[in-house]
């Protein structure tokens, strides 16, 4: 049972994803509404909005994380470089690796960090220990983690607090070398000094690879991002420039959420 | 690039293996009731259905030949079923009140220790319940109302009360919690006390599960053996009062097993036949009463509370003193059941302490002095075979119904039911199947091996319901991590969700071993009951509970008895300090021994670097 095709992603072109008329259902429910956009590679794109409007839902097509939804109905396109993911020949084991995710809640495993982080490469085949201490150490350090955990890795991760846990997450994502990292409100269970520390942490990987984020902090998506997206019950509202955006929204309702009169 | 072909079939080769392990539980409660009533045919065709079933006179043997219908099981089927219905009228009855009290009425402080009180309970072995029934109920029955002997249907009947009241009282406590919070506070708005509130609108609400755990706690006295085989009595002869030496269904398959032959045997495995319908009957009852009726009481109750009458106050202000009355009786039922175990554990300890000594535990076993040796011997084997069995099946088992089946699908309920009936299989059935099937047709003799076996069908039910809970207690969270670093289903759930649910599995091994440690009845067919030390697992050999029934049926051991239930009271007590510790302690200790392990190992790693 040779497959024909197999899937290739190619991240060298200038748009790393491209949603098309993309509407989904959780049953009878229209949780995403003819959604068009692109994110650009090396960028960083907020998705913003009030509770309830789809952004993580979004973010979950994206990685086909609504696979696991019973009733959830896609239809659209969605090209993650330049391959249709809906696509029935798709291998989604190898869309994740190069779409990593950071969830709202740090959800480190019951394990040591060094496990932690060594999950995913193991997963892909990286057994030998010199290759795996060295993307421990890699990822650690892009998530600028390694000065403060390098003694400790054999630590549980469940021992570390709130903030660590996020950046060890993000340290764990970046372990499978992603091109694309998906963030869901990663901030908004953590301290200001946290919160600070992961967006410095953004400004730093989209040099690398590109972001997409959701955040419910109106001034984070302002202070980071390239581009903003702006949802509104399942609708996107308004997409493009996040100084422009900010600055002069085109439509009344991102006016009206941006300067907080309703969300 | 066949790597991701390959890794997919895996994925479903894993899941066809889960499955089975899943289907497994429908597969031995079909094994065991089609087998037994296989065996039973011979019987019941030379007999006749009708004259076994209705036949009132039992004499099996061949002094007998001249009888006619001397194969008659009436006389025990209404001994089992007034026995059965006297332990509900006791234990029934006070394990309701209980659960009603501690739900109710019980100060917070003394929640806690009363649970562990009612686990403690559900903990004893059968046979310590018949010896403690055999030297101090019977006695204190004796001394009561001045009977010459006070075995018979009353004793039985409070002994198996002791023995089903967890059961009953743990159903109802569930019960009792699932009712919304509103209704009970609904009525106190409304001007009912905490105590009318309670006997008149959450205990109704609750009704069905309530009754739930009445009929499976009186499936359990129905299918209790070694117990009440102490006090009983043992005539098979119609009851006439509550002195009358009766025999149950039970008791008579494993006290006329060891000699019966021929047509005798086939009659006793018949008796089996009927014994299991009459479990399975109850059983389906249960299945059948459970869901539809809910929704309409729940809807009652919560009319009760939501429309008063316009003269609303007088439903609650009427029966106020009766529900009084009845918080009382609550009260009332909670000590003397805390009284009782007190009652068990003290008698026993005193008098069985004196005689432990190493030289009894761990001695050579000869003619100068029996020891426990062979039952530490045979006990431990008989957990290490079962467990080898049942932990891998009902492991897997549990990952297909919490991982890779849809919640409360058709299919799980299915499996749900026959698991669920699997363990409410009386202990003497899985002995007597054990004995048909793995000593006999199989000749492996009876062996050790041959009571591990029967025993991991016994366990497996607590394997798949310990290791399920935890694993739905995951949080969900940890498998979208494991997935979206791009693992499959099969891996995300054997590396994170599986070692997540450690304690689960740890106390469904706790759980198993208590329940080894104190098995009798599946045993004495099955593994044998002997008094020497095996050689090998091919030997016959006797466990722990097994071994003081050998010393309580030999006068001249009662000392050894004593000294046996005092042992077996101690692991009980351990056993339940370990399942608390487990579900209080471990999350944090387990995984900082990981932890440790992995520091050792790359310690190593540097040093060789
Ligand atoms: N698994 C699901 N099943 C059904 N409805 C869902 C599910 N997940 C989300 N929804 C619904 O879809 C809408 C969008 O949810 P979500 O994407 O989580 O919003 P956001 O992240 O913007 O707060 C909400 O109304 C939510 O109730
Ligand atoms: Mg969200």
């Amino acid at each position: 049972m040779k497959q024909t095709t197999q899937t290739v992603f190619d991240f060298s072109g200038e748009i790393a994803v491209k949603v098309q008329s993309l509407n989904l259902h959780y049953n009878s429910f229209h949780a995403l509404k003819d959604i068009n956009c692109e994110m650009r590679r090396n960028a960083i794109t907020a998705l913003i909005g009030p509770s309830g409007c789809g952004k993580s839902t979004l973010l979950k097509t994206l990685n086909r994380m609504n696979d696991l939804v019973e009733g959830c109905k896609i239809e659209g396109t969605v090209c993650v470089g330049g391959v249709n993911i809906y696509d029935k020949r798709t291998d989604v084991s190898l869309l994740r690796k190069n779409m990593g995710m950071v969830f709202q809640r740090p959800n480190p495993f019951p394990m040591s960090i060094y496990d932690n982080i060594a999950y995913g490469p193991r997963t892909f085949g990286v057994r030998k220990k010199s290759d795996l201490g060295e993307i421990v150490e890699n990822s650690l350090k892009a998530a600028n983690l390694w000065d403060e955990l390098k003694d400790q890795l054999h630590k549980s991760a469940l021992a570390l607090s709130g903030g660590q846990q996020q950046r060890l997450c993000i340290a764990r994502a970046l372990a499978i070398k992603p091109e694309i990292l998906l963030m869901d409100e990663p901030t908004s269970a953590l301290d200001p000094i946290s919160t600070g520390k992961i967006e410095e942490l953004c400004e730093k990987l989209k040099e690398e690879l590109t972001v997409v984020i959701v955040t419910h902090n109106m001034q984070q998506a302002a202070r980071i991002s390239d581009d903003t997206a702006f949802f509104l019950l399942g609708e996107l509202i308004e997409f493009g420039n996040t100084e422009k955006i900010f600055a002069s929204p085109e439509k009344e309702q991102t006016l009206n959420y941006i300067s907080g009169r309703f969300g | 690039m066949g790597s991701n072909s390959t890794k997919r079939r895996g994925d479903v080769a894993a899941k066809v293996v889960f499955a089975a392990s899943a289907a497994f539980s429908v597969f031995a409660v079909f094994a065991i009731v089609f087998y037994i009533i296989y065996e039973s045919i011979p019987a019941l065709s030379e007999i006749g259905v009708f004259n076994f079933i209705f036949g009132t006179v039992w004499a099996p043997t061949k002094e007998f030949l001249a009888i006619p219908d001397r194969f008659g099981v009436l006389p025990m089927i209404v001994g089992t079923i007034c026995v059965s219905l006297g332990a509900v009228l006791i234990g029934g009855t006070m394990g309701v009140f209980s659960a009603i009290c501690l739900k109710a009425f019980c100060p917070k402080k003394l929640k806690g220790p009363l649970v562990a009180v009612i686990n403690f309970l559900a903990g004893i072995p059968s046979i310590v319940y018949g010896f403690f029934g055999l030297v101090v109920i019977v006695p204190a029955l004796m001394e009561i109302f001045s009977v010459a002997s006070g075995k018979g249907v009353l004793a039985s009947s409070i002994i198996l009360g002791m023995m089903i009241l967890p059961t009953v009282t743990s159903m109802t406590k569930d019960a009792l919690d699932a009712v919304p919070s509103s209704y009970y506070e609904g009525a106190l708005a409304l001007g009912a006390t905490p105590q009318q509130a309670t006997f008149k609108v959450t205990v109704p609400a609750a009704k069905s599960g309530i009754i739930t755990g009445v009929v499976l706690g009186m499936g359990r006295a129905v299918g209790e053996t070694m117990a009440v085989m102490v006090v009983a009595g043992n005539v098979a002869a119609f009851p006439t009062g509550l002195f009358s030496n009766i025999r149950t269904l039970t008791i008579n398959m494993v006290i006329e097993m060891n000699y019966a032959t021929g047509l005798h045997r086939q009659a006793l495995i018949a008796t089996g036949s009927v014994l299991l319908v009459i479990v399975l009957a109850l059983n389906l009852g249960i299945g059948i009463a459970r869901r539809p009726k809910k929704y309409r009481e729940k809807k009652r109750a919560a009319k009760l509370v939501a429309e008063p009458q316009p003269s609303a106050p007088p439903a609650f202000v009427k029966s106020g003193r009766g529900c009084t009355v009845l918080k009382y009786l609550s009260i009332v039922c909670v000590a003397l059941v805390a009284l009782a175990l007190l009652t068990l554990v003290i008698f026993i300890l005193v008098k069985g302490l004196p005689h432990i000594d190493l030289q009894f535990l761990f001695g050579e076993s000869g003619n100068e002095g029996m020891t426990l040796r062979p039952a530490f011997v045979t006990t431990g084997l008989l957990i290490l075979i079962a467990l080898a069995i049942a932990l891998p099946i009902g492991i897997c088992a549990a990952i297909y119904l919490a991982e890779y089946s849809k919640r409360n699908s058709r299919m799980v309920r299915v499996i749900r039911l026959f698991t669920e009936t699997l363990s409410g299989m009386p202990s003497i059935i899985f002995g007597f199947f054990g004995m048909l099937l793995f000593c006999e047709f199989m000749q492996m003799r009876t062996s050790i091996l041959a009571g591990g076996i029967t025993l991991s069908l016994m366990i497996l039910p607590t394997v798949i319901r310990s290791t399920e809970e935890s694993l739905l207690s995951v949080d969900n969270s940890l498998r979208e991590a494991s997935l979206a670093l791009g693992a499959g289903k099969l891996r995300t759930t054997l590396r994170v969700v599986l070692p997540s649910a450690l304690s689960g599995i740890i106390t469904a091994i706790i759980l198993s071993i208590g329940r080894i440690v104190g098995e009798s009845a599946a045993l004495i067919y099955t593994a044998g009951a002997v008094p020497y030390e095996p050689s090998g697992v091919m030997d016959a050999g006797s466990s722990f509970a097994v071994m003081m029934w050998l010393f309580a049926s030999e006068g001249l051991y009662i000392d050894y008895a004593y000294a046996t239930a005092a042992v077996l009271l101690i692991v009980v007590a351990l056993i339940n300090v370990a399942v608390w510790l487990v579900k209080h302690r471990l999350a944090v200790k387990a995984f900082g021994s990981s932890g440790k392990r992995a520091e050792r190992k790359t310690a190593k790693i540097k040093e060789a670097k």
